[in-house]
């Protein structure tokens, strides 16, 4: 028995340039207690979809053909309801959990009222005791405490919020859930928790569930059948296994393939050069930093540390960690952006921070640095060849115009970009995998010695991830720069990287050769990092919910006392923690 | 899309597009091309062509005293002596016997030039405080933010009024220039503002990366983002400063030998044109007064919906 039917659905935004079909002829049906992904990129009409089954369509979005229909209205056309009915529909029939549960509570009012007032608006007056006791029990199925529905939103971290979330959607029993990328603002281990939380609750109510995503390994964690859109057609749907298994359109292979795995064959096809036999020269280190550590007020971003970079050979370094490890800090002190409270860092043996002139462009030349926001990196004013075309000239590199404009194109040409087609135009004409690449020629382009790229793919789609990994390892390659590669993303730190730190609140919790640290990690940190990544996998699987909430207590245990694990050196960096 | 779609948001029924509409949602891709700011803009510039071509066309010696019998009424109107309005002065004249037409030929563009003056001043003085707060930060930060917030607490026309009673007759520049000490507090605030969260943006680290000198990010990476902050900020000023002329000048404190549409008005008041009757008199200084802030208004609502696309309606 299916819970919503859509037949044949478009939709449609008129915009001066003509009409956008973000959604057309989309046919689908959630069975009761199934649970169905939906993945694609952005602009593929996931959330739109589930956004006109909840009304809930921006304007000027339209359904321009179609029906959607919800068995437990008997069977009625959605798109035909009057607002009225539309609201008693909506959160008792069909809720939906947000993306970014962090902005979707209402800051000055009680988490358990804010559970109240769905059921007041749709059952009427019901006793104070007996909305009490409904709370405590929906939240306690989410597995938070009682206590938890007297606190406000900002008294609790970021998974507890998004299961408040789910607490919500659930506390009216509806027949179908909709979950627009719940997860995508936490890290992995609370990913996995709240993901279990959610699976758990939907079982319990036996009601359908549609998953938003963009992450393959999610959704094998977590669905039963998935639906594969793409530019606003559905060109795959099927039992999860059967299409990561043996998917038929090409489009579903492209975005099975660019998850890198653990161990997987790389993506990279480069060969490994054997590191050439290193002769101590006796020259300062590219990059050092001696006993730096990093305090804002009481907290401590970064706990002393010290290492040495040769560069001799270039390599790249991954700094690998979740939000609030210190991994951006450290990013901040080598590039001169933040000054350490203790210790100092020297390039070329010279302190950064009392760089002067001359001295400082040199070192701005040498060090550069890829971003996370392709979007934030180009000034929106100019076209984006300003960010190319100033530094060149700024460092002293160009000869002439001419000369500037070939070195743009034959960075861009390298990084895999027609120059004729980005050059000239503006940050906003151009895609997200676009701009980043172009920063990437960028850096190229100034051939410094040292790249900071500080999660340079977490915010651009899945099938580019690979594609601007391989040009920044080319960095290194054909270009003989260093690399520092921060990310939370174990995954392509094992592929990309040539030594992997692990950090874990401002401590280096394991380092070494990423075949060992990530391949076979000993601390526990590290272990519980891996085990939460979603694998695209069937058979690998996550474990229940009560798994994860063990791991998070084993996370606290170990918070107390961190120690460092050293897995084996290679040539040209050191590593010592105070 | 009010008249052809239904009430429903969601969009359950295809709303056909008109050719209105679609003209309509054409305007958008030049967001300049907006109609409250060309609405806007028209008005003011008919104050100044009436500043212009009243000097050509109509004689500005008029506004001396003893250019006419006094309190003649305009064209079409009778005063309380039953005397009939002539197109010698087809607005009529004051209880000094000026031409009105040519008061305000010569008056209105002076209280737009007070406006404007003191606003640009204040404004420099906003951009340079409000990028070294915002750009510098630490002590010289506190310093001017301390100030700024200070000074706007302090109602300037209390000021204004024991300046100019203390020091009588003053020209229009100085008056504008004393406006300006009153104005620059806002602009200040706004661009520390804008500077604290824009200094963090992606574009001015690159821009610090690619070895910027700090007046470089200033200037041609922040500013030329601010342009339209900078225009809403500086049109809200003109208005506040046009007020506070006009504020002035109604009390008798402004300029005394020049005339201005609030001094005007001040003398209708005090030659008892309310109880005479001779609502003219005070009464087409206030519509030229509406006028230049109905326009300013609009351009300053145009601003806001040219700088922040998600105001544009269909």
């Amino acid at each position: 028995m299916n819970v919503l039917d859509i037949n044949d659905l478009s939709i449609d935004f008129p915009t001066s340039k003509g009409v956008v079909h973000a959604v057309s002829h989309f046919s689908l049906s959630v069975p009761k207690g199934r649970r169905v992904g939906f993945i694609g990129e952005s602009g593929s009409g996931k959330t739109t979809t589930a956004l006109a089954a909840m009304r809930m369509l921006a304007a000027p979005g339209f359904v321009a053909g179609g029906s959607i229909r919800l068995n437990g209205v008997g069977g009625t056309d959605l798109l035909g309801l009057s607002d009225e009915e539309m609201r008693r529909v909506r959160l008792r029939r069909i809720s939906y959990i947000p993306q970014g549960a962090m902005n979707s509570l209402n800051p000055v009012m009680r988490v358990e009222t804010q559970i109240w007032d769905g059921i007041v608006a749709h059952e009427g007056h019901v006793e104070p005791g007996e909305l009490q006791r409904r709370s405590r029990e929906v939240l306690a199925g989410v597995g938070l405490e009682p206590h938890v529905g007297q606190l406000y939103p900002h008294e609790l971290s970021g998974g507890m919020k998004q299961r408040v979330c789910i607490a919500i959607g659930v506390c009216l029993q509806p027949d179908l859930i909709i979950a627009d990328e719940p997860t995508s603002a936490l890290d992995v281990i609370t990913q996995r928790h709240v993901m279990q939380t959610l699976r758990e609750v939907q079982d319990k109510i036996g009601a359908g569930l549609i998953l938003i995503g963009h992450d393959m390994g999610l959704m094998a964690q977590s669905v039963d059948d998935l639906a594969v859109m793409r530019l606003g057609e559905l060109v795959e749907f099927g039992d999860v296994r059967q299409i990561l298994e043996n998917p038929r359109h090409p489009y579903t292979r492209e975005l099975i393939s660019s998850v890198p795995l653990v161990g997987g064959d790389s993506f990279l096809d480069s060969t490994p050069r054997a590191p050439e036999v290193q002769t101590d020269t006796g020259a300062p280190p590219l990059l050092e930093f001696r006993n730096v550590s990093r305090r804002y007020g009481a907290v401590t971003a970064l706990h002393p540390m010290s290492f040495r970079l040769d560069g001799a050979v270039p390599q790249i370094i991954s700094i690998v960690g979740q939000s609030g490890s210190g991994k951006s800090t450290m990013g901040g002190l080598m590039l001169g952006f933040n000054t350490p409270s203790t210790g100092e860092v020297l390039f070329k043996g010279q302190d950064i921070n009392a760089l002067g002139g001359a001295a400082a462009l040199t070192f701005r030349k040498e060090v550069q640095a890829v971003f996370q926001d392709p979007y934030a990196c180009f000034n929106p004013f100019y076209r984006v060849n300003h960010a190319l075309k100033f530094p060149f000239k700024r460092f002293g590199l160009a000869r002439d115009e001419a000369h500037v404009t070939t070195a743009m194109e034959e960075a861009c040409v390298a990084v895999g970009l027609d120059p004729s087609l980005v050059l000239n135009r503006y940050p906003h004409q151009l895609s997200g995998g676009q701009r980043q690449r172009l920063i990437v020629a960028r850096a190229l382009m100034l051939s410094p010695k040292l790249l900071i790229a500080d999660e340079p793919v977490s915010m651009v789609d899945a099938s580019l991830r690979a594609t601007i990994l391989k040009n920044i390892h080319d960095l290194k390659d054909k270009h003989g720069i260093s690399i520092l590669y921060i990310t939370h993303d174990l995954a392509t730190a094992y592929h990309v990287s040539d030594y992997v730190m692990v950090l874990y609140h401002g401590h280096v919790v394991e380092a070494g050769p990423p075949k060992e640290v990530i391949g076979h990690p000993q601390h526990a940190y590290t272990r519980l990092l891996i085990d939460s990544i979603p694998w695209p996998d069937m058979d690998r699987d996550w474990g229940s919910a009560a798994d994860a909430r063990a791991d998070l207590e084993e996370l606290d245990r170990i918070s107390q006392r961190p120690e460092t694990v050293y897995r084996g050196d290679v040539p040209g960096f050191h590593l010592a923690q105070a | 899309m009010a008249d052809h779609s239904t009430p429903n948001a969601a969009g359950a029924q295809t709303p056909d597009l008109t050719a209105r509409q679609i003209r309509r949602m054409k305007r958008f891709d030049n967001p300049w091309r907006n109609p409250k700011l060309i609405w806007g803009a028209g008005l003011l510039l008919g104050i100044v062509a009436m500043g212009i071509l009243g000097r050509i066309f109509w004689d500005p010696d008029l506004v001396f005293t003893g250019s006419g019998l006094t309190r003649q009424p305009p064209v079409g109107l009778e005063n309380l002596r039953g005397q009939v309005g002539t197109w010698a002065h087809p607005l009529g004249t004051d209880g000094a016997g000026r031409d009105v037409l040519a008061l305000l030929i010569i008056g209105a563009p002076n209280s737009l030039f007070v406006g404007v003056l003191a606003s640009l001043i204040g404004m420099s003085i906003g951009i340079f405080l409000g990028f070294s707060a915002g750009f510098i930060r630490g002590r010289v930060d506190d310093v001017i933010r301390v100030l700024s917030d200070v000074m706007i607490t302090i109602p300037p026309l209390l000021i204004l009024v024991v300046f100019q009673a203390a020091y009588g007759d003053i020209s229009l520049t100085m008056m504008a220039i004393l406006i300006a000490c009153f104005v620059w507090q806002s602009p200040t605030r706004l661009i520390r503002a804008q500077v604290l969260s824009m200094r963090e943006s992606g574009y001015v680290q690159m821009a610090r990366l690619s070895g910027a000198s700090t007046m470089h990010i200033m200037f041609r990476e922040m500013m030329p983002n601010l342009v339209p902050y900078l225009f809403g900020s500086f049109i809200a000023n003109v208005t506040t400063s046009i007020v506070t002329a006009v504020g002035l000048e109604v009390l008798g404190l402004g300029p005394q030998r020049i005339p201005t549409l609030g001094r005007t008005i001040y003398e209708a008041i005090n030659s008892g044109a309310l109880i005479q009757n001779l609502y003219w008199w005070w009464g087409i200084p206030t519509i030229l007064l509406a006028l230049m802030f109905i326009g300013l208004l609009l351009i300053n609502l145009g601003l806001d919906e040219v700088s922040n696309p998600r105001l544009r309606k269909l």
